[in-house]
């Protein structure tokens, strides 16, 4: 059952991504505001899935990357519902991309998860977990802020070539985007550094030694340095506009690699 | 008298080449144009999107050889234009109804980049006037004119194109919700004091601008526009200060060089600390540097770019247009009408000159004859003369009529056979004279036509 939920699920933001880009290109059709509420229905399917995941014996840890990965999925959702509820600005299409991403990351569970949930697992202490939550929700903030700053390129390039797309409306404005990826910024960066510092708390419960070294290690403080520098930049330096959207989709390509990529490769 | 009409538009010619034959003050130019033997009578029209001219000519080949060499050789400023631009590449000509139903088509903003948009009707008619002034305006070019007037005023009136007209405004302001979340925070920078401006102003205050400055070369301009809409009113000498604070920068002044360039927008850039401009350039010559539009944070749109923007969304105009097209057709075949019994003038004077010159020799014969004076000979020649008005009556009145039908040049040539009106041996021939004075004689309606 917590399979199929999962599955589900990952259906749920497929369905929700494929009826944003279709309501974008019909504006006048319903199917906008129905791809949020798609939306909103995998969220809650989502949640569901991982409260199952809590009540097995024992519950799996979300120390497992496969589960990690879905957990940064349902909080960029919900950081990305949470923009378009609220602040009702065109956000439709940042929400379709992100949940084309969080299906394909849902989808990526699902398939290891019968392994992880068969398998038993050894019950780990509060640091790892602590690590795994806030880090995951600072890689999904950032995750949306690099989404942003992507569709900000778009928009620019589009804009400056005098380009005219018929569905135009439907599009979020450059400073609106502009704003969701400051405010990811701004959020995701003390997260994704806690959760650093939560690691190196578990590291030396472990170890003994705040450092350990090892590939995740090395490559994740590297990726935490490269979005200091990103966030002295944006809010000491000034940068907005093209060159922050540049760097903050630049930013999550890297940490993409640093955390999930070394971590499948490892 | 044919109607000839030569000139580009933003069809035909990109604004880089547009801006060159851009003309400020038409009548030195019309001057030039109606001294030579050529062209009759011309009207200049210089707008943003066109510059045309519409000539009355009473030959219509060496009208259009002027014309194009005023295009080529004085219009252009001597500048060379760029190889493919050249200027019979972008020139285009319409002769009588083509003609008439071209400038109909563009006071009626069926032809405008913008379909629907209200400046242009203005435009031609500050054109005319200027024409008018001139002395370069005759009583045909007036006569076109009032038809192209009535043209637009009845495609205004009868269909929706302008109920929902896509100004540039508009679009503009349709753009920069692509670029700014609300305009509850942004402030406008209008240079320039002009119709395009004014309409600006109303299209941004109506989307919610906070806070609107007008800088003009003519600051007594700005101050009126600005009270008008609550703006602040400024010179051109407080622009770099203006521009740092402005979100939105719509421009349209004469000028033969950009007065905002790159580092105008780079200091502006910097004193707003790299947030975005949004800036608009409806300006022929261009009043904003191209290059401008390189910059990280200053989106440039000219013209051509906002006319792009305008076709997305003229699929309803277009359905309107149909409509517009028809009452426009309506309107030449009218005025086709009247320039056709115009055509019926000298030969229904030739015709009276004949009958007139054959009463006179007989009443000189009766008289000699009869020996007719004093009362008598009045009272015979009062006689004649009502026979022959009486004859002539209902032919003169059937020629107007029909003439202004597809059928009235079988007529015109029908009665020219009938009463040898063409033979230069025959009585009252000297009348022909008459037919190649310049204006005057007798205009078709002025005894009952329309």
């Amino acid at each position: 059952m917590v399979i199929e939920l999962h599955q589900l699920t990952a259906a749920l933001y497929l369905a929700a991504s494929l009826t944003t880009f279709v309501g974008l290109a019909l504006p006048s059709s319903p199917l906008g505001r129905a791809a949020i509420w798609l939306l909103a229905a995998a969220a809650i399917g989502h949640g569901l899935a991982f409260a199952q995941l809590h009540a097995l014996v024992p519950p799996p840890p979300l120390t497992d990357l496969p589960l990690a990965v879905s957990l940064m999925a349902w909080l960029a959702v919900l950081f990305v519902l949470g923009l378009v509820l609220l602040r009702r600005r065109r956000l439709e299409s940042l929400a379709g991309l992100v949940a084309a991403l969080a299906f394909v990351g849902v989808f990526y569970a699902s398939l290891s998860l019968r392994r992880t949930v068969e398998g038993g697992s050894e019950p780990v202490g509060g640091w790892p977990h602590l690590h795994v939550i806030l880090a995951s929700a600072g890689i999904a903030l950032l995750g949306v802020a690099g989404l942003a700053g992507l569709l900000f390129l778009a928009e620019d390039r589009r804009l400056r070539a005098k380009r005219r797309l018929e569905w135009v409306r439907g599009l979020p404005s450059l400073e609106a985007l502009d704003r969701v990826n400051l405010l990811a910024l701004a959020l995701g960066f003390p997260l994704l550094t806690f959760g650093v510092v939560a690691g190196m708390l578990w590291t030396e419960d472990m170890t003994g030694r705040l450092w350990a070294g090892g590939a995740h290690a090395t490559w994740s403080a590297l990726a935490w340095a490269i979005y200091l520098a990103l966030a002295v930049a944006r809010f000491g330096v000034g940068w907005r506009g093209r060159e922050a959207a540049a760097s903050a989709a630049a930013g999550f390509a890297f940490l993409l690699f640093a955390v999930i990529g070394v971590g499948i490769a490892a | 008298m044919r109607v000839v009409l030569a000139g580009m538009n933003h069809r035909t010619a990109p604004l880089e080449v547009r801006e060159r034959f851009a003309v400020d003050d038409p009548e030195p130019w019309l001057a030039k144009l109606v001294a030579g033997e050529e062209i009759d009578e011309a009207v200049l029209l210089s707008t943003c999107n066109r510059v045309e001219v519409v000539a009355i000519t009473r030959r219509p080949d060496a009208a259009r050889h002027r014309l194009r060499s005023f295009f080529a050789r004085e219009l252009g400023r001597g500048e060379p234009l760029p190889e493919r631009h050249a200027t019979q590449s972008v020139l285009y000509e319409h002769t009588d109804t083509d003609a008439v139903r071209h400038l109909f088509r563009v006071a009626s903003s069926i032809d405008s980049m913008v379909v629907g948009e209200p400046q242009i009707l203005g435009q031609v008619k500050e054109a005319h006037r200027a024409a008018v002034g001139a002395g370069a305006s005759g009583p045909v070019l007036s006569r076109l004119f009032a038809s192209a007037f009535a043209a637009a005023k009845r495609v205004r009136s009868e269909t929706r194109i302008a109920a929902r007209p896509v100004s540039v405004a508009r679009v503009a302001v349709d753009l920069a919700r692509q670029i700014f979340e609300t305009f509850e925070d942004k402030r406008a920078l209008l240079v320039g004091a002009g119709e395009m401006i004014e309409a600006a102003l109303e299209a941004l205050r109506g989307a919610g601008l906070s806070g609107v400055s007008v800088a003009n070369r003519t600051p007594a301009h700005a101050d009126e526009l600005a009270r008008r809409f609550g703006a602040s009113a400024h010179g051109l000498d407080e622009l770099p200060g203006l521009l740092a604070g402005a979100d939105v920068v719509l421009t349209c002044i004469a000028a033969e060089r950009p007065p905002l360039g790159v580092v105008l927008f780079e200091e502006a850039l910097r004193a707003r600390r790299r947030r975005p401009i949004f800036a608009i350039d409806i300006g022929v010559p261009r009043n904003i540097d191209p290059e401008v539009n390189a910059l990280d944070g200053v989106y440039l749109y000219d013209l051509d770019d906002l006319g792009g923007v305008a076709e997305a969304n003229a699929e309803e105009r277009r359905r309107e247009t149909v409509r517009a097209e028809a009452i426009v057709q309506e309107e030449v075949e009218r005025f086709d009408g009247w320039l056709s019994a115009l055509q019926a003038v000298p030969t229904i004077r030739r015709l009276r000159a004949r009958a007139e010159a054959v009463r006179q020799a007989e009443l000189e014969k009766a008289a000699a004859r009869l020996g007719l004076e004093g009362e008598t000979r009045s009272g015979v020649e009062a006689l004649t003369r009502a026979i022959v008005n009486k004859l002539l009556h209902a032919p003169v009145s059937r020629l107007r009529e029909r003439a202004e039908r597809d059928e009235g040049l079988a007529y015109l040539e029908a009665a020219r056979v009938l009463f040898a009106l063409d033979d230069p041996t025959a009585p009252g021939a000297e009348a022909d004279l008459l037919d190649g004075s310049k204006g005057g004689g007798e205009e078709p309606g002025s005894s009952g036509g329309e």
